[in-house]
């Protein structure tokens, strides 16, 4: 047989692995190509989905923000007491009529808080959040404040000046912020706004409790 | 006239074409269905993304919940990417100088979005919700895999037809409660024992659907 045919043949058997290979190497780690789309199909529709590229506008965004000076249908803030915590030109001092202050509410606070708050507050709402902890690590660093990091503590829920305050103005300052803390209104709907001022309520009554503030059936297992 | 005569040498290659002749389609029909399914195409896509924002950093080390920043997840069919308000609650104040945020202060001034390139994605034909997964007890790493422990986001799972009715046939041993949506590290295969994930499949009323018409609508 003559040489270049043995060649050839095992030249041929080894490039049948290489697409296995290939395969094998694709399928084993991350790869930062767009994935091949060879057929098609309907894929690639001529509609929008929500966060998607609409070339006809400047911004490039499909879900176009509201227009100056518009409302919404169902976004007309006319409850003063429900959507700015406010009655009579005063901070709200009760919840608004469409909550019961309940165990649903308070779990319901609960949860919200855990989520949106802890991250500076901490779980207690003393001002010991992991983002808090890290951000005076980033300040008081040795050679300076890492990329000109400045840092306002978290203020702890339990001062004074803040158990003070009237449930309007509490709900106020999650809604639009206070000084150094940024408003959480566009992350958080209103209704889990005032299910987290209830659950603040809660938390700040529960750091100044006294023995009569437990139920005396319960107070055996203190 | 000469007339052309296989030489031979030719008698010993029969067998070897015959053996080939035969493995060949075999080849060809694991090489396709390898190489080209859904798990070596369109899983592990990892784009590189404007800002290297990581989510081992945010979640796994500062231990910020996913709806911190996906906050429709539990309301809506989508999961929002955040708007740049959101990172401007910290990175007015942390990191406000650093040079890999440039990108994130320069939409802040502009108000123009940050372009973050998208990698999830199904085919417009097919219909997916993330509000019907999550408040049924699917798990985000379900589907995400472990993205707190993810420098950079990459597609875990293939997002299949298959994959997806995989799923919807035995979902039992992938639920988990509510409660525990968002924490990652926790495995109910592990924490829970089959009875539990079954009693809570019937208290969540969990039926997954079958019907073309549920994801093609
Ligand atoms: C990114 C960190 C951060 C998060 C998240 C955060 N806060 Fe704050 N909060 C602060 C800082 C910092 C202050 C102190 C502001 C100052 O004194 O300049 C503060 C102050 C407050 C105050 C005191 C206001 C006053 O009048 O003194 C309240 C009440 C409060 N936060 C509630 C909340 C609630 C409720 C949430 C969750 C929705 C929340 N915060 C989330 C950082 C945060
Ligand atoms: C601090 C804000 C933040 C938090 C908290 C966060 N993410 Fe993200 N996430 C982002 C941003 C910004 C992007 C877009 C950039 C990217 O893909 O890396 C993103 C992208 C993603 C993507 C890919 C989206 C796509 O394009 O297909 C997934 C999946 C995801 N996040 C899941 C999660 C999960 C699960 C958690 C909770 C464990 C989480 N994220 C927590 C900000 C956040
Ligand atoms: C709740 C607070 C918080 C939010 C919201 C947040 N970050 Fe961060 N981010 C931090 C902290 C704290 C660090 C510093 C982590 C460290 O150094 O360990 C950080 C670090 C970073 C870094 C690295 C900076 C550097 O120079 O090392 C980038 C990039 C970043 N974040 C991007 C983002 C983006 C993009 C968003 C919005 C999707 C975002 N962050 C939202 C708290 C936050
Ligand atoms: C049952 C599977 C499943 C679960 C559970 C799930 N996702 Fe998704 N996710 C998907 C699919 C599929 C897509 C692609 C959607 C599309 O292209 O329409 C996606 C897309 C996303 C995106 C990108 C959205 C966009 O428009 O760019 C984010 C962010 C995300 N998911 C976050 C989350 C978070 C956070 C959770 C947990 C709270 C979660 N997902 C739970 C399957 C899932
Ligand atoms: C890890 C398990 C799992 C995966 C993966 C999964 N699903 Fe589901 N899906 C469920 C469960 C559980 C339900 C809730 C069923 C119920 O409500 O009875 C559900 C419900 C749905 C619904 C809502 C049905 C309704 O009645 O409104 C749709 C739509 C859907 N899935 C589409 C998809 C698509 C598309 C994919 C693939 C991209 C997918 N699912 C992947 C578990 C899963
Ligand atoms: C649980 C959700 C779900 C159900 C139920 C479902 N599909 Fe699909 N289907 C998908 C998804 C997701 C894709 C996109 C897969 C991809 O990206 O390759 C798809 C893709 C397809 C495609 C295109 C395949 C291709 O690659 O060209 C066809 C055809 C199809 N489905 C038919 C059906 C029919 C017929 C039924 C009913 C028997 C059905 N599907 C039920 C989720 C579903």
């Amino acid at each position: 047989m003559p040489r270049i045919i043995v060649y050839t043949l095992l030249i041929l058997g080894l490039l049948l692995l290489l697409p296995p290979v290939i395969a094998a190497n694709a399928r084993s780690r991350p790869n930062p190509n767009r994935p091949i789309n060879i057929i098609q199909d309907m894929d690639l529709q001529a509609k929008f989905l929500p966060q998607t590229e609409n070339d006809l506008f400047a911004d490039k965004r499909s879900q176009r923000p509201a227009v100056l000076g518009t409302v919404a249908r169902g976004e007309a803030y006319l409850d003063a007491h429900l959507n700015d915590g406010v009655v009579d030109g005063q901070w709200a001092t009760t919840l608004p009529s469409q909550f019961t202050l309940d165990a649903k509410l308070l779990l319901r606070g609960q949860e919200r808080f855990n989520i949106y708050c802890t991250p500076c507050h901490g779980y207690t709402g003393v001002g010991n959040g992991t983002v808090n902890q890290r951000a005076m690590e980033l300040v008081a660093n040795a050679e300076g404040p890492v990329n000109g990091t400045v840092w306002v503590a978290a203020k702890s829920l339990h001062d004074p000046t803040v158990t003070i305050q009237p449930v309007g103005q509490i709900f106020n300052s999650i809604t639009h912020g206070v000084r150094n803390m940024a408003g959480y209104g566009s992350q958080v709907p209103t209704e889990d706004r005032w299910a987290i001022v209830a659950y603040v309520r809660a938390l700040q009554l529960s750091q100044n409790a006294s023995l009569s503030d437990v139920p005396s059936d319960k107070r055996g297992g203190l | 006239m000469s007339r052309f005569l296989f030489p031979r040498w030719t008698n010993n290659l029969l067998p070897f074409i015959l053996v080939t002749g035969a493995i060949m389609p075999l080849y060809a029909v694991l090489v396709v269905a390898y190489g080209f399914s859904p798990k070596t195409i369109d899983a592990g896509y990892m784009p590189t993304q404007p800002v290297p924002y990581s989510h081992a950093t945010h979640v796994g080390k500062l231990g910020l919940d996913c709806r911190y920043c996906h906050t429709t997840v539990e309301r809506t069919s989508f999961a929002a990417v955040p708007p740049t308000q959101t990172c401007m609650n910290c990175h007015t104040q942390i990191h406000r100088e650093s040079p890999k945020l440039a990108e994130v202060r320069s939409s802040y001034e502009t108000g123009l979005p940050i372009e973050w390139v998208k990698v999830h994605k199904l085919p417009d034909y097919s219909y997916f919700n993330h509000a019907a997964h999550v408040n049924r007890g699917v798990s985000c790493v379900e589907c995400h895999g472990r993205v707190d422990q993810m420098e950079v986001v990459y597609r875990h799972s293939p997002l299949a037809m298959g994959w997806c009715l995989e799923c919807h046939r035995d979902p039992i041993d992938r639920l988990r409660p509510v409660s525990q949506i968002t924490n990652l590290a926790w495995d109910q295969r592990i924490e829970m024992t089959r009875e539990e994930r079954e009693a809570l499949a019937t208290q969540y009323h969990i039926n997954p659907s079958e019907n073309c018409s549920t994801c093609h609508r």
